[in-house]
């Protein structure tokens, strides 16, 4: 009584699945499903044509021994006009099928796209990066991965009705013990699918894990082989590798049985429908030739019946993918926090701030700062200090938890530690889909000392990343800032992004930047001594505390952890104290 | 210069099976359980007719039947017999194919990770580290993929065909001609859409990739398009690749859709053609009704397998080039070969002796060697046990090399290094690397923690061990800032420490071996200054007692050390102390000026 339940359950969950995939595309859905009828109408029909064939033509040509030239004709004729139309029927149902999966994939894809593009990074730094491209890759095509087999699998259901319908007809007993043994080749396919699939699942998770393996393996071939690990490394691969093995072997035993059998029921079926069909054609209840397309009519339907289990099987991975995207699309909006910032006369204000995640794990508490166009302040402070979550949150990346946030406009560019180049060109890199000119760009790329983009092969239209040009840390640094730059913003936070700079380039770009941007307030999270030195103002943060602004001079005074922070900085550097 | 050979498909399907001789193993056997499954399946056709013709026949004006039921019934049972036996036939001919496969590829697995591990540095370079990959896991997924549903296909259908045929020949050889021919240009054909089908498939996988690409920068690069309001508009990129993905779907799709019925209506004309000679020509050639319908039934199983066969081909193309790659791996020559007759060292001190020391990279296909190009040019040096060395040099100048020819990642072309008095070649590997240990540039750590990190070297040290290994080389300070201690995690490649802090954890991995000789490539990247602390008063402590080799690309470094080598364009050019060297005109002084005047511009 359960399991019913349960199955109808499955049952309604899968229309609802259909018809909600379905309602993308109905249209070319529409076409494709008339397409299968026609498939289905003509399959039916070749069989009946068979058995007219048998009984009629070539059963009366040997009893009679005559030769009718029409008749042959006729014959001939319609064999190969049916299928004709069967297989203009097979080309619209498949083509059109494909239309409408792929359109259908589109759609969802467009979907996924507008979540991650609404979403604000608050709301990206808590998914998996993983997770959000299986979304729209792997859940998409899985969704759409039922919809091929749909109307396929709907013309059979016609095919046997039709069939069930004529066999029954022709001859009620034998129809009927027929037709019992297409729903049994359906549930031993899907039951096929389900059991065979889930250690193919099993080895393609597998070989997803030796993939990874290897690849660390051959990466780290130097460590393996600095510590004389050759050995060791190839046996621990091999047992990954062997469990590859062995859940491909279980599948393959799984469908060597299956297989057989598959094969082996119809067979069966097909000789018992011999020798019942013989009674029946002794008694004078059936003819020769009805026997025959019953037997065709079994063989047709075989081979189809294989996809339907194939359909179904697809059904509970097109439904867990399709849940996952739907859940995605549901998931609230955060808001942006930019769109919170209020607008005043002043370049930056904070007004009582509290910058933080949670009632319990607050940063720093009620910070107000005025920051003044034209100032540039360094933040400096050991690592974990919380100096990237505050900068961040000046330019509306993380949400603060309290207080607010005034700036005078939106123009506010923020440059991060590990920069995230796209693999365009640089131009559009700079650009970041913005109309800029030539002129622009180059006067962007001069002020971030980005002189190397010129020894490109194809100069700031050359393409950059996996498919193009390699780049060192300190040329997408650079790159990095000219996007920044080229916006010409009131505000321009830097969270440590000159740190893969050597010193010398890092301090003709920061006063690259104070004379070719000099309206412009900069904030500076600062590792190294060079950049303190170049700063009007610095803000020291200690322990959930915030000094300053404040000069370095009177730091250096007033602050012991300040003063032990700039001597580490000093030993190894040889950091000269009058240089500020 | 004549250009590679590209092996054919039999020689490298040869090849492999030398590679691999687990593969041929009782072939013999499955085919021969193969053919007797697939002779089951002519079983039904071949008792429809005897049973018309034998059992069930009819009387001229079709009034009076004669029907011998027991006869029908006999050889019914007969023919299900046999089923039985076929089916359990073809299902041991399925799994033995798989099994038999799936073990031989897992050997060939194992011995490219064997051959690949042993390959020499120069050719692990990050280029080709995607491709080694690529050839033990894609492109053994070709062969399994062969083995498991297109080497089956060859193994069922074939047999099926065949027999087939030979049943059709022995009914009636004319119309088994007839059929024969006219399924002939099907091949053709369904090769011809196979062809557009696979190069559609090929455009459509591109366009996958891409947008995939386009939908991972548009996630990984979320906040950098959130800071400059560009999310829409890479919004609109991911879209426009997505609708390409589903025109160069659709378009494949519709080219499937084309093959399936190419079969269709080659099949109807073999038919039709069938019963047209077999109604013309009619009892008087020896035919019966019965034969004649049984040949129909026959003719739909011959071609049923065609297409499916036909796609097979393909696959077999795609397996063999995948076997020819994985062969052109095994077939790169492996690095340094292992000791075969290791001599042990004695109490002699472990002085490393470099005598003409000279080195070329290996010449790629086709090559000659330009004797002008050497790496490394007799290097002649003695280095006594327990001296600090600096190796320095520009970049080019072969001190990467001279680094890797002492930790024996490569041997040299010509000229011999000894490390107390015993040639590097014939000291067993295992006792080499207890005794030297190379510190990479980029020290490589696993994805692991950072215990299992350290006993990648040491795999029976306790915990205690582990954490004393940071007191021995004074990092217990910097140990107790780590989250977890040794539990803690450092993500891939390392990445959830600095590059400095990574420098670290390879620093106390190399002391638990507590080598005599330690080789340090030094990084180019700068540290942060806690980190330069740490590093310096780490490598001061792991460094006395043994003979330290540091490939310096710091001037600092050799300031510290005892004695500087200085390599100009693979010659040892200067060989002293810092000091020395210094007030000494030459490269070295040179390189120190250049040095000391880029330290120094801070204002």
């Amino acid at each position: 009584m359960h399991d019913h339940s349960s199955t109808s359950g499955r049952f309604r969950r899968a229309t609802t699945l259909i018809r909600s995939l379905v309602t993308y595309h109905p249209g070319l859905f529409a076409i494709s499903m008339a397409g299968a009828m026609v498939f289905a109408v003509c399959t039916v029909g070749s069989s009946w044509l068979l058995r007219w064939i048998i009984d009629e033509v070539i059963i009366r040509r040997f009893d009679t021994n005559t030769f009718s030239i029409s008749q042959t004709l006729t014959a001939v004729g319609l064999l190969i006009g049916l299928s004709l139309i069967r297989a203009c029927g097979v080309i619209v149902r498949r083509s059109f099928a494909g239309r409408a999966q792929w359109r259908t994939a589109q759609s969802l894809t467009d979907e996924v796209v507008d979540v991650l593009v609404k979403q604000p990074p608050q709301w990206h730094r808590r998914q998996s990066t993983g997770e959000l491209l299986t979304r729209a890759g792997v859940d998409v095509e899985a969704s759409v991965a039922v919809m091929a087999p749909l109307p396929y699998a709907s013309s059979v259901i016609l095919m046997m009705a039709i069939a069930a319908v004529g066999l029954i007809s022709t001859d009620t007993a034998l129809g009927l013990a027929a037709t019992a043994v297409f729903p049994a080749l359906i549930g031993l396919n899907v039951l096929y699918q389900r059991r065979v699939d889930k250690w193919f699942d099993i080895a393609q998770g597998e070989l997803g894990l030796l993939s990874a393996a290897v690849h660390e393996s051959f990466e780290g071939v130097t460590v393996v082989k600095a510590f004389g690990a050759e050995n060791r490394e190839t046996e621990r691969l091999a047992i990954i590798a062997s469990r590859v093995q062995n859940a491909r072997v279980e599948a393959i035993r799984l469908r060597s049985l299956f297989e057989a059998a598959l094969d082996f029921v119809p067979n069966v079926t097909n000789i018992c429908l011999v020798v019942g069909g013989a009674f029946r054609v002794r008694s004078g209840d059936l003819s020769v030739g009805e026997l025959a397309s019953f037997i065709y009519m079994f063989t047709l339907l075989v081979f189809p019946l294989r996809l339907i289990g194939y359909a179904l099987s697809e059904m509970p991975r097109s439904q867990a993918g399709f849940d996952r995207i739907q859940s995605l699309r549901r998931s609230p909006i955060f808001d942006d926090p930019r769109s919170l910032f209020t607008h005043g006369s002043s370049s930056l204000v904070l007004d009582s701030v509290s910058i933080g995640y949670d009632d319990t794990n607050i940063l720093f508490r009620n910070v107000s700062i005025s920051f003044s166009a034209r100032s540039f302040t360094a933040i400096v402070g050991y690592t974990g200090s919380g100096k990237s979550t505050f900068v961040e949150s000046l330019a509306g990346i993380t949400p603060i938890f309290s207080g607010s946030v005034s700036t005078k406009d939106q123009l506010t560019s923020f440059v991060f530690q590990e920069p995230f180049l796209f693999g365009t060109s640089v131009r559009d890199n700079v650009c970041l889909g913005s109309n800029f000119s030539d002129e622009e760009v180059e006067w962007a790329l001069r002020i971030a000392e980005a002189d190397f983009v010129q020894g490109l092969p194809q100069g700031f239209d050359t393409i950059i990343g996996e498919r193009g040009v390699g780049l060192s840390g300190g040329q997408r640094q650079r790159i990095a800032l000219a996007r920044a730059v080229i916006r010409r913003p009131s505000v321009l936070i830097l969270d440590d992004t000159t740190s893969a700079l050597d010193p010398n380039t890092e301090v003709k770009v920061l006063r690259n930047i104070k004379s070719g941007l000099p309206g412009s307030t900069v904030i500076a999270v600062a590792s190294r001594p060079s950049l303190i030195g170049m700063a009007d103002q610095i803000m020291f943060f200690d322990q959930g505390s915030i000094y300053g602004p404040t000069t370095h001079v009177e730091l250096l005074i007033q602050n012991v952890s300040y003063r032990s922070l700039m001597q580490a900085y000093e030993e190894p550097q040889e950091f000269e104290d009058d240089s500020l | 210069m004549t250009t590679p050979r590209v092996a054919g498909t039999l020689e490298t399907l040869s090849r492999g099976v030398h590679a691999v001789p687990s593969l041929r193993q009782g072939i013999g056997f499955t085919l021969l359980l193969a053919m007797i499954g697939a002779s089951g399946r002519v079983v039904v056709p071949v008792v429809i007719q005897q049973a018309i013709d034998h059992g069930l026949q009819r009387s001229i004006r079709g009034s009076a039947q004669t029907v011998d039921v027991a006869l029908v019934v006999k050889m019914c049972l007969g023919a299900a017999i046999y089923l039985v036996i076929a089916s359990i036939a073809q299902r041991t001919a399925v799994s033995r194919l798989g099994q038999r496969s799936e073990s031989a590829l897992f050997d060939l697995r194992v011995k490219l990770f064997q051959h690949i591990h042993q390959l020499s540095l120069e050719d692990h370079n990050d280029e080709q580290r995607g491709s080694l990959v690529a050839r033990v896991t894609s492109d053994v997924e070709t062969l399994s993929q062969f083995f498991s549903w297109g080497g089956l296909a060859f193994l069922l259908n074939g047999a099926l065909m065949i027999i087939v045929a030979g049943v059709m020949l022995v009914y009636d050889w004319s119309l088994a001609l007839l059929v024969i021919l006219i399924s002939a240009p099907l091949v053709y054909v369904l090769r011809r859409v196979q062809a557009r089908l696979i190069a559609a498939y090929d455009g459509s996988r591109l366009a996958n990739a891409d947008l995939l690409g386009n939908t991972a920068e548009l996630v990984t690069g979320a906040e950098t398009l959130h800071a400059y309001s560009a999310g829409a508009i890479f919004g609109v990129r991911v879209k426009k690749s997505s609708k390409i993905r589903g025109d160069k779907q659709t378009k494949a799709t519709l080219i499937g859709a084309l093959l399936f019925p190419s079969g269709e209506i080659f099949g109807a004309i073999a038919v039709s053609a069938v019963v047209f000679v077999g109604l013309w020509r009619g009892s008087s050639s020896g035919l019966t009704a019965g034969a004649l319908v049984g040949f129909i039934f026959l003719t739909y199983r011959f071609l049923e397998p065609i297409a499916e066969l036909t796609e097979v081909l393909d696959q077999t193309q795609t397996a063999v080039s995948g076997m020819r790659r994985i062969l052109g791996i095994l077939s790169i020559p492996a690095g340094p070969p292992p000791a075969e007759f290791p001599i042990e060292i004695g109490d002699q001190p472990l002085d490393i002796k470099m005598n003409n020391v000279t080195f070329f990279y290996r010449p790629r296909d086709g090559e000659v060697r330009d004797e002008n190009s050497a790496v490394l040019s007799r290097i002649n040096c003695v280095i006594q046990f327990g001296t600090q060395v600096a190796v320095v040099g520009e970049t080019g100048s072969g001190k990467t090399t001279l680094g890797r020819l002492l930790s024996r990642f490569s041997d040299p072309t010509s000229g011999m290094i000894s490390i107390g008095g015993v040639p590097l070649n014939r000291i067993d590997n295992e006792a080499l690397r207890e005794m030297l240990v190379v510190v990479p540039q980029e020290p490589f750590l696993f994805s692991d923690t950072i215990a299992a990190n350290l006993r990648f070297v040491l795999p029976q040290a306790s915990d205690q061990i582990l954490i004393d290994a940071f007191t021995n080389v004074d990092l217990q300070d910097w140990f107790e800032t780590l989250p977890l201690g040794l539990d803690m995690l450092v993500g891939q490649r390392g990445s959830q420490l600095s590059a400095g802090e990574r420098q670290l954890v390879a620093l106390v991995r190399a002391s638990l071996i507590n080598p005599s000789i330690l080789i340090l490539d030094e990084a180019t990247s700068s540290v942060d200054a806690s980190t330069e602390v740490r590093l310096t008063r780490a490598l001061d402590k792991l460094s006395r007692g043994r003979t330290t080799i540091s490939i310096a690309h710091r001037l600092s470094t050799a300031a510290r050390a005892d004695r500087v080598l200085v390599l100009d364009s693979g010659l040892l050019v200067q060989d002293g102390s810092h000091d020395e060297l210094v007030g000494a005109p030459g490269v070295y002084s040179e390189m120190y000026k250049s040095w000391e005047s880029s330290h120094n511009t801070s204002d």
